[in-house]
């Protein structure tokens, strides 16, 4: 898993249907402190994340299936959840 | 999953029965803002969602054969979405 910030939000008419009916953001990596890295992610909301929200985002092959209970899931990031607070010492 | 922009098609003749009757694009990474991010990949497009020029999102490695409807594709990247709009 990652953490990550919530940028912003994918709307699409058409799509596979194993989206139909999810929110789709645009999340970008962070460090603990917030500090950006590396490129952005599209993950899929399993947890009503909101924009701005810090999240942890994961996922494996095939979690999705069980986790949306559908056979056919072509989804790899999802929002696993938002994170409070971080309490870290720098090493 | 990542964002793409797709700029071209790949044509092929001989494919595996697999990815019969399925266009294969070829895709250039970019982030939300339209900046380039990564190498052009080439991308399996199983639900015919995208066209030449379509901002897409689009799912790699494992997952990517769970977007054809038999679940078992010799890919490592397919479209899943057609992007409207990015906010």
């Amino acid at each position: 898993m990652f953490l990550a910030k919530v940028k912003k939000r994918v709307v699409s008419t058409i799509k596979h249907e194993a989206y139909d009916g999810k929110i789709v953001y645009v999340v970008q990596p962070v460090m603990p402190d917030g500090t950006e890295y590396g490129n952005e992610w599209v993950a899929v909301d399993y947890i009503g994340a909101g924009i701005n929200d810090i999240v942890v985002c994961g996922g494996a092959p095939g979690v999705a299936k069980s986790v949306f209970k559908i056979d056919l899931a072509p989804i790899r990031t999802l929002i696993i959840a938002v994170v409070d607070k971080i309490d870290y010492k720098d090493y | 999953m990542k964002i793409g922009i797709v700029f071209g098609v790949v044509w092929a003749t001989r494919k595996v029965k697999e990815i019969d009757g399925c266009r294969m694009y070829l895709v250039q990474p970019v982030s939300s803002d339209d900046r380039i991010v990564d190498e052009p990949l080439v991308v399996a497009d199983p639900k015919r969602i995208a066209a030449p020029g379509d901002k897409v999102v689009y799912v790699t490695s494992t997952d990517a054969s769970q977007a054809f409807d038999s679940g078992f594709a010799p890919v490592n990247a397919s479209i899943v979405e057609l992007v409207d709009v990015i906010a």
